[in-house]
């Protein structure tokens, strides 16, 4: 029987995950703190409180995200892309092309039939295309960031925003609001403005179907529909797990193999 | 890039938009409207040229043969080279079976007529490698190109080593990506030296034996000669533009400037643009005649000099908002030629181009002069406050047409200028020119709105005191 | 690493450079590695290659440069600004792009406004944009205006005697330098990438006697050494815009990794990378720093760029290469670009990054992206 944890500390959220005999038992997600260790001890707390298991019973631990190497109960840290990509393929085997959009950066990553990582492009300049823009957007219109997808989907005149400056933008929504367009219009406009941004970025890498999101933004259905739209391919959602787990997924799924080759080593 | 418009081809849609267009002169006002009504893009640039009247016709024909040059030039076995728009094409006209394309002409076309702009095609230069910091003044039309959206590219050739970095990295790119042959003339930093002519006149003829050996052609002398000869009455016409523009009020229209630059850009030597400018004059000298501004209103409140470019981010946005706001557009960095008697020239030895058809060499110098001199090629080359440099032709343009004030506009990539705009923009405020610095970016309405620059532009005016 | 090349790697003012100036000698800063360095040496004054690091903030450079540009320029003009090139008797500037050569100018309008920033004496050195025909008249030209210039000021004479001398001295190093890259590509590796990078970078700032005798120790150490830096590593190959900066190197090589070589604008190409002795001074320089292109600013010369790279990686034995660019670097960002697509035709993985000049505050997620990519390049991240 093979306890194993993962873990991942984001800009936003700090997510863990344990795996018993290659299953999903528990999952839990927090708020991060400011300092990654603590919010990995937090969450770890919260897991084994849920799911009763001890801290000792844990095999193997590896952590991602921007403080993973901070974290002192885990035996190895692993960069969020090649978590992320674990992740998503173990949820859809026929995934090659994953696209990440957390709170803070946006990446695509191609892997190949094996589950190796072949390629990965991450934004570089700004907070467009990322969660951050449509979180402030999504403030400037006093509604909750989880109802851009909602709203976004019944829109009938999605506007096109002028501008892909996260500050900027918040100038045109304050325009458009002024200008009483409705709500879902403008909230469509906001998810195509996110969706041009990860589709460049997307573009740059040559995608491979089947394409998946993974990371909060996946769960904006506004985003998906948009993003896929532009990049002329059907966005396979994960529908087995929340996708901002999927990277604490991805590290169970590293500490999982190497808690197997330690098994098989001693074995022998 | 949107699945969609990869069903488009870019030069296409511009022939067929200017073939339109140029129809429009046997249009009734009433039918005119009815076209603007169902062309609200397209209309942002067609209604404000066509109310200059008879040259608006010429304007869109001359387009319109440019275009279907392009269109046509492999069914007619000519090579397409790919051009920037500091770089007289009039040698191309010289070569019977070359036609060129001008990036910039391109995206601002596109950026004016297009409702999402040339974004999609400035984002698909991102997806295959190239620097989303460039310049978006060659990306809107380079991402076309470079997707097979518009003519096939045979060669690329052009002016900008040593000036703009970033305007011939894009341009190396695009020879790079399509793995066509590139020669670039190259600009040392200084501009009147005999050394640096001497320099000039080399690298051209290094350019004349890299067309040859890419078209197969010979150059034809006498077309040569044509097409300088042809040249040079243009240099007489837009001189005499530039000579009335000094008086106050100004009567030429602004938006003579960028017909005037975009037809030169893509049409020098060539008939078309004589009659351009000969249309141009005589609405000109009828309204110095009659002592009247070029704006629509009549009431110049205030002269304003651009020292770079214009902003076309919106249409025709910001000409429209300075015959709203009474500006008088005296013209930018691109609007100025440096021939020898342009009357803004200072007779300072070096500083302009005489253009000599006795002979080949004599024609390929003046060709190698011509192009030292053409925008930012002359007035960036060196450091800002060089002799003959960007301060200098600033203040001293500002001066010649009475400026009351300074109006810099550029784009985000043009590291050349943002790095001394800060400067110029002290100097000229300390010689007594207020100076506003847009952050927006000319051809890219994403970096800036087209109503927060104009928010900006406002406050400028109204806190200076300028109208 | 020797303290000398650490403390040269890390500091703009370093020992060697105060006891240059103790002893009467003069400095002059210059920008860009198409500028010989060769006169200098031939007139008793040290070139000291100018550099942004240490350059905490940006504020007195933004008063000068504006947005939207490379922020190399913007650190030295910074630290120009703060009194840290105190000690130099005058500076050349050269056109490598279109933001340093307006180090000139917003250098000079500095002076303006911060008194005693402006060294004694600036010289614009103007390097054409093509490293043939009239190109080498028109360089070796500006190699006689600056001699003449360094001798107007400083009052000296630069012999062609005194040239050749500085030649072989300088090519002496050039030798070294390849040698140690030559120890970089072995393996066992002996060296890491932090170490020779500082060495590499110590001799852009340190005396050249002194250098030489320090680079033959080391590399003499490095022969000897018994250890396997490389193991269980993979070999990285760093390219792209210029890097002053050995803790970007440090940073690749956190990541499990080591760095066998580099195309950053520091150090030696090959090992005919000399200015030959054999040759009239004046034509030798200009043919060594005009040649062989290693810049994007020489546009049109990417193909033999590109195959120069592309074989200098396969040579170092590079598992994948890591194409830098700092923001608002055009040339090289978007060479970057071609050289990714080239290298996947030799199947060669690379990681395209931009990062931004200065303290390296990016370093998590610089290091989220070296890590990634390290991982891409073994075959199971499972201990």
């Amino acid at each position: 029987m093979s306890i194993v944890a993962g873990f991942d500390v984001g800009s936003l959220t700090t997510k863990a995950v344990i795996l018993k005999n290659k299953k999903i038992v528990g999952a839990a997600m927090i708020r991060s703190g400011p300092k990654p260790v603590e919010s990995a001890a937090k969450v770890m707390e919260k897991l084994l409180d849920e799911t009763g298991i001890h801290q000792a019973d844990i095999i193997k631990a590896v952590g991602t995200g921007y403080g993973r190497e901070k974290i002192t109960f885990i035996d190895k840290a692993v960069s969020e892309i090649s978590c992320h990509g674990k992740g998503a393929q173990w949820l859809i085997p026929s995934a090659r092309t994953i696209i990440d959009i957390g709170g803070q950066d946006c990446k695509v990553i191609r892997l190949d039939k094996q589950g190796k990582l072949v390629k990965f492009i991450t934004n570089d300049k700004c907070a467009s295309g990322t969660g951050r823009f449509l979180d402030v957007m999504a403030k400037v219109m006093n509604i909750d960031v989880s109802e851009l997808g909602k709203l976004s989907v019944k829109s009938t005149e999605p506007i096109t925003f002028a501008s892909m400056c996260t500050v900027w933008a918040q100038a045109d929504v304050i325009k458009h609001i002024n200008s009483r367009k409705s709500v879902e219009d403008i909230c469509a406009g906001i998810n195509t403005a996110m969706a041009n941004r990860v589709a460049m970025l997307t573009n740059a890498i040559k995608i491979e179907n089947d394409i998946c999101m993974t990371g909060g933004v996946a769960k904006n259905a506004g985003v998906v529909k948009a993003l896929g739209k532009l990049l002329g391919c059907r966005i396979k959602q994960i529908k087995k797990a929340d996708p901002q787990l999927i990277g604490a997924i991805g590290a169970a799924l590293f500490a999982q193999e190497m808690a197997l080759k330690k098994v098989s080593s001693e074995a022998a | 890039m949107r699945p969609e418009l990869k069903e488009y081809n870019l030069d296409k849609l511009f022939a067929g938009t200017f073939m339109v267009a140029r129809n429009l002169g046997s249009s009734t006002p009433g039918e005119i409207k009815n076209v603007l009504k169902y062309t609200p893009y397209v209309g942002g640039l067609l209604g404000p040229v066509l109310a200059t009247g008879k040259p608006s016709i010429t304007f869109f024909d001359l387009f319109y043969d440019y275009y279907s040059n392009i269109i046509n030039a492999e069914e007619n076995g000519k090579k397409v080279v790919m051009t920037t728009f500091c770089f007289d094409p009039s040698i191309f006209y010289a070569i019977d079976n070359l036609v060129p394309v001008t990036l910039e002409i391109g995206t601002a076309l596109t950026t004016m007529l297009w409702k999402r702009g040339s974004s999609d095609f400035m984002d698909y230069c991102t997806e295959i490698g190239f620097s989303e910091t460039g310049c978006s003044s060659q990306r809107g039309a380079m991402g076309a190109y470079l997707a097979g959206l518009g003519a096939k590219i045979d060669l690329v050739a052009l002016n900008m080593g040593g000036v703009c970095d970033t305007n011939a990295n894009a341009y190396n790119f695009a020879a790079q990506y399509l793995d066509i042959p590139y020669f670039g003339l190259d600009y040392p930093s200084e501009l009147t030296t005999e050394e640096v002519r001497e320099y000039h006149h080399k690298d051209y003829r290094g350019l004349i034996n890299f067309l040859q050996e890419n078209t197969g052609c010979k150059f034809d002398i006498n077309r040569l000669r044509e097409v300088l000869e042809e040249k040079k009455k243009q240099d007489v016409l837009m001189n005499e533009i530039e000579e009335m523009q000094r008086l106050v009020p100004n009567p030429v229209p602004g938006i003579y400037h960028i017909m005037i630059y975009a037809a030169r850009y893509i049409y020098s030597g060539k008939k078309k643009f004589t009659k351009l400018l000969g249309e141009m004059v005589d609405v000109v000298r009828e309204n110095a005649k009659n002592g009247r501004s070029g704006l629509k209103n009549g009431v110049e409140k205030n002269r304003t000099f651009l020292v770079y470019i214009d902003n076309y981010a919106l249409g025709t946005a910001m000409f429209q908002w300075f015959e709203k706001k009474g500006i008088s557009h005296m013209g930018n960095i691109l609007s100025r030629t440096f021939n020898q008697d342009a009357p803004y020239t200072t007779g300072v030895p070096g500083t302009t181009y005489n253009i000599d058809t006795t002979n080949l060499d004599t024609m390929i110098d003046s060709l190698a002069d011509i192009n030292a001199r053409m925008p930012m090629t002359r007035t960036i080359r060196g450091p800002y406050d060089a002799p003959n440099m960007w301060l200098e032709d600033s203040l001293s343009l500002a001066k010649q047409y009475s400026a009351d004030c300074c109006l810099y506009s550029g784009t985000p990539g043009c590291r050349n200028t943002w790095s001394n705009v800060k400067l110029l923009s002290r100097d000229l405020e300390a010689m007594g020119y207020p100076t506003h610095i847009s952050y927006g970016d000319s051809f890219d309405p994403r970096v800036e709105t087209w109503e927060s620059t104009e928010t900006r532009l406002e406050e400028f005016y109204q806190i200076r005191g300028l109208l | 690493m020797k303290s000398e090349f650490l403390e040269a790697a890390t500091q703009i003012e370093i020992d060697s450079v105060q006891k240059w100036k103790q002893n009467g000698g003069k400095i002059v800063g210059y920008t860009c590695s198409f500028m010989p360095v060769e006169p200098f040496h031939a007139a008793g004054i040290l070139p000291v290659r100018l550099r942004g690091i240490t350059a905490g903030s940006m504020e007195i450079s933004d008063s000068y440069y504006g947005p939207f540009v490379c922020s190399f320029p913007k650190a030295i003009l910074q630290l120009a600004g703060t009194g840290h090139y105190h000690f130099l008797d005058g500076a050349v500037i050269s056109n490598g792009c279109d933001t340093l050569r307006r180090l000139d100018e917003c250098w000079r309008k500095m002076g303006e406004d911060i008194k005693g920033s402006v060294p004694p004496w600036f010289h614009y050195f103007d390097v054409p944009h093509k490293p043939n025909g009239h190109a080498i008249d028109w360089y070796k030209n500006q190699v006689k205006k600056l001699i003449t210039a360094i001798e107007a000021q400083f009052d000296v004479e630069i012999t062609a005697s005194k040239l050749k001398t500085a030649i072989k001295n300088q090519n002496q190093v050039r030798k070294l330098l390849w040698e140690l890259e030559k120890l970089r590509r072995e393996d066992p590796v002996k060296i890491s990438g932090t170490e020779a990078y500082a060495a590499i970078i110590a001799g852009t700032v340190m005396p050249l006697d002194r250098y030489r005798d320090s680079l033959s120790e080391l590399i003499e150490d490095v022969r000897t050494r018994k250890t396997d830096i490389g193991k269980n590593k993979k070999r990285l190959f760093v390219g792209g815009s210029v890097c002053d900066d050995f803790e970007l190197v440090s940073l690749v090589e956190q990541s499990d990794a080591v760095v066998v070589g580099e195309n950053v604008c520091f150090g030696v190409r090959n090992d005919n990378d000399r200015v030959r002795e054999t040759k009239e001074p004046l034509t030798a320089i200009t043919e060594k720093y005009l040649s062989g292109s290693v810049c994007p600013r020489m546009m049109g010369w990417y193909k033999q760029r590109a195959g120069m790279i592309i074989d200098k990686v396969k040579q170092t034995n590079a598992d994948g290469v890591i194409l830098q660019n700092i923001r608002f670097c055009d040339l090289h960002g978007s060479e970057n670009g071609l050289l990714e697509r080239d290298l996947d035709k030799s199947s060669v993985p690379s990681l395209r990054i931009e990062r931004e000049h200065g303290p390296l505050t990016e370093t998590g997620r610089l290091k989220m992206r070296f890590d990634a990519f390290v991982e891409q390049l073994v075959t199971s991240v499972s201990a």
